[in-house]
């Protein structure tokens, strides 16, 4: 019988699960998603998590207790840094430890370190250290890294192309369409377990889709552009989540090739705290393009958040007809 | 008797309901501004009844328009034409009021909102986020800790002399200071002046942060009848604060000027008519257990009939609506 590995759709699964959903079946490991985030994940998450946790956190114990009793190990890593010289959010760096001591009963979890601050020169290792959970034979966990790189290539370069994973489930968003410069282009931006977990955004990108917008998500514009952007910056911004957005900023205020921006929040995020500040000052003051923030936390209230979708649209609408002189309000 | 062809205009929120009917001309015939008491049906149709007696003439409704939290809701029941967020139908009344107006505050029950303008056209708004420190709650909360009746809050901040400083950041936090500056003998009006500075600020550090608010600025929304939190905000931005004679419906005003626009452009009206206030509603919830998102499901019955039924994320339920209605028929 083959290991089950779980893997918990919560916090980077959005950016990595093919990559690992991959080496693991290459491996011949039988992996595990959680469900989709549904009220009982959401509850339990609440329930067995500390308050002060942001809701993302939560709503990843809650996924972490949907495959407690359905797997042999359950997929924790410890991500300290991806790039050199950058880090992520501190709740990633302690994440295995936060779950390991709120959740009773747990499997062994795979919580090897993530540690590129540095260099990348222990890559090598860090990827054997994965791979020896299910089996030793390093040729064997070589070839299922390739093949899981190739993979995770290719997931990236789908979304690149407007083809996004709501709930992990590659969807075009855009359906295929060309862009035209008539109906409105929206960028929304923020973590993505907050933009494509389609339970904790309130459905925002269906929401969007259904009334007609172009979205598009900083992936979409490529990563050169916002590389080459967040260079400029005074300071580097050592989280690599926020010099993304950032260089997503500056590109905007400098192109001014989206009509609004939508930029999604959980409450209590610190990286949010500084990020949106920044973002919104470019995008906004400079850019001068139509900004909204949405902060999303534990209620159900959608009415909220309806309301601002509804009325940010309704500005837009009124006023890309304005600038091409059309009649007034409607 | 003439018929008069007019325009109706529901706003639905979470503290008050107000309804508003306009002819032709954009002149109002008629308001009612009332508690929406959790029980919006009922003060929906209650509302309706009372425009209908101040009205003595034949109406021919043209057009409604539905605004409000409670806009879906209201919608259904008397057969909306329009249904609009409050920001847009905000902006619209306002900009009916004052032609160049470039700056909204809208402080109403539980929400607060800041809209700004350029050239006739919404450029940027916000809402207040988890917190309703700044809102008509709050003053109605401190009023009351006061003793005083919330009417005569805005005449009493008017004679203070030397206002004190309240903490605005949290009504909890506000209370603890009041009643400190009480214990220290401070008089009541300069206590209610400090609140209502407090108020503003909060609003301004808030809402407004980061934003340029310019002349000329309207000033809406039920609060707005407070004097003293208009001549604070006057001190505050250092400009004067236009409050609309209207002020309190004017989102009910907004409904009415977007349904008067929809009907001019030769669309028929699916206005239920005024014998809706006759009819008895009915509200059942159940919780849907077919998944775990354990959907709150509401059904909405008219006489016996189902007439709307929402709540569910994937559509099962509210999709079977139409086949049930029909089925009844």
């Amino acid at each position: 019988m083959s290991i089950k590995v779980g893997i918990p759709r919560g916090l980077w699964f959005y950016d990595y699960y093919p990559l690992w959903k991959t080496f693991y079946e290459c491996l011949d490991a039988e992996v595990i998603i959680s469900k989709p985030t549904n009220r009982k994940i959401l509850d339990q998450g609440v329930k067995n998590t500390v308050d002060e946790a942001c809701l993302p956190v939560k709503i990843f114990n809650g996924h972490v207790i949907d495959l407690k009793d359905r797997a042999d190990y359950i997929f924790v890593p410890k991500m300290m840094s991806a790039y050199e010289r950058e880090y992520i959010c501190p709740k990633f760096c302690g994440l295995p430890e936060m779950v390991l001591h709120s959740i009773e009963g747990l499997p062994p979890l795979i919580d090897v370190e993530i540690n590129f601050n540095k260099s990348r020169k222990n890559m090598a290792d860090t990827i054997y250290k994965f791979g020896f959970y299910i089996i030793k034979d390093k040729r064997k966990i070589n070839r299922a890294y390739c093949e899981a790189l190739k993979n995770y290539r290719d997931y990236k370069n789908a979304i690149k192309k407007g083809i996004l994973p709501i709930d992990g489930d590659l969807t075009e968003i855009n359906g295929g369409k060309i862009y035209d410069r008539k109906i409105k282009k929206i960028m929304v931006i923020g973590h993505t377990y907050n933009i494509y977990d389609s339970y904790s955004s309130m459905n925002l990108l269906n929401k969007l889709k259904k009334n007609g917008v172009h979205i598009i998500v900083p992936e979409m514009i490529g990563f050169e552009h916002i590389n080459r952007h967040a260079a400029t910056l005074d300071k580097k911004m050592f989280w690599s989540f926020g010099r993304k957005l950032l260089g997503t900023s500056i590109y905007l205020a400098e192109t001014r090739d989206v009509d609004g921006v939508i930029y999604i929040s959980s409450f209590g995020c610190g990286i949010d705290s500084i990020i949106q500040y920044l973002f919104e000052k470019k995008s906004r003051k400079e850019g001068e393009i139509p900004f909204l923030l949405l902060t999303i936390d534990e209620h159900t209230g959608e009415a909220g958040i309806n309301t601002r979708i509804e009325a940010f649209l309704d500005m837009i609408e009124w006023r890309k007809r304005y600038e091409n002189n059309i009649s007034t309000y409607g | 008797m003439k018929v008069k062809n007019c325009y109706l205009g529901i706003d639905v929120g979470s503290i008050s309901t107000n309804v508003v009917l306009m002819d032709e001309d954009k002149e109002i015939m008629a308001k009612v501004y009332t508690g929406t008491n959790g029980k919006p049906i009922e003060v929906i149709q209650e509302a309706l009844k009372e425009i209908k007696s101040k009205v003595n003439k034949k109406l021919n409704i043209k057009g409604v328009g539905t605004t409000g939290s409670g806009r879906n809701l209201a919608a259904m029941i008397v057969g909306a034409d329009v249904v609009k967020n409050e920001i847009t139908a905000h902006g619209i009344a306002a900009l009916n009021f004052v032609g160049d107006v470039r700056t909204i505050i809208e402080i109403g029950g539980q929400d607060s909102k800041i809209i700004l303008l350029k050239d006739g056209i919404i450029r940027d708004f916000a809402m207040n986020t988890v917190c309703a420190a700044g809102t008509g709650s709050f003053l109605d909360r401190q009023a009351a800790r006061l003793g005083i009746d919330i009417k005569r809050f805005g005449e009493l901040a008017l004679k203070s002399t030397n206002p004190v400083r309240i903490a605005g950041r949290c009504a909890v936090f506000a209370e603890t200071d009041m009643i400190h500056k009480q214990q220290l003998g401070h008089n009541q009006e300069d206590i209610i002046r400090g609140l209502s500075d407090a108020m503003v600020r909060n609003f301004l550090n808030n809402l407004a942060k980061g934003k340029d608010i310019e002349a000329p600025v309207v000033f809406q929304g039920g609060v707005a009848a407070n004097v003293g939190i208009k001549r604070s905000f006057e001190e505050a931005l250092g400009l004067e604060v236009f409050v609309p004679p209207h002020y309190d419906v004017m989102g009910s005003i907004g409904c009415c000027l977007l349904a008067e626009e929809y009907a001019a452009k030769g669309n028929k009206t699916i206005f239920q008519g005024f014998n809706i206030i006759n009819s008895g509603y009915d509200v059942r919830g159940i919780e849907c257990s077919d998944c775990p998102n354990m959907c709150e499901i509401v059904e909405i019955f008219r006489d016996g009939k189902i007439m709307a039924r929402w709540g569910d994320k994937c559509g099962k339920w509210s999709n079977l609506i139409k086949k049930d209605i029909e089925n009844l028929a």
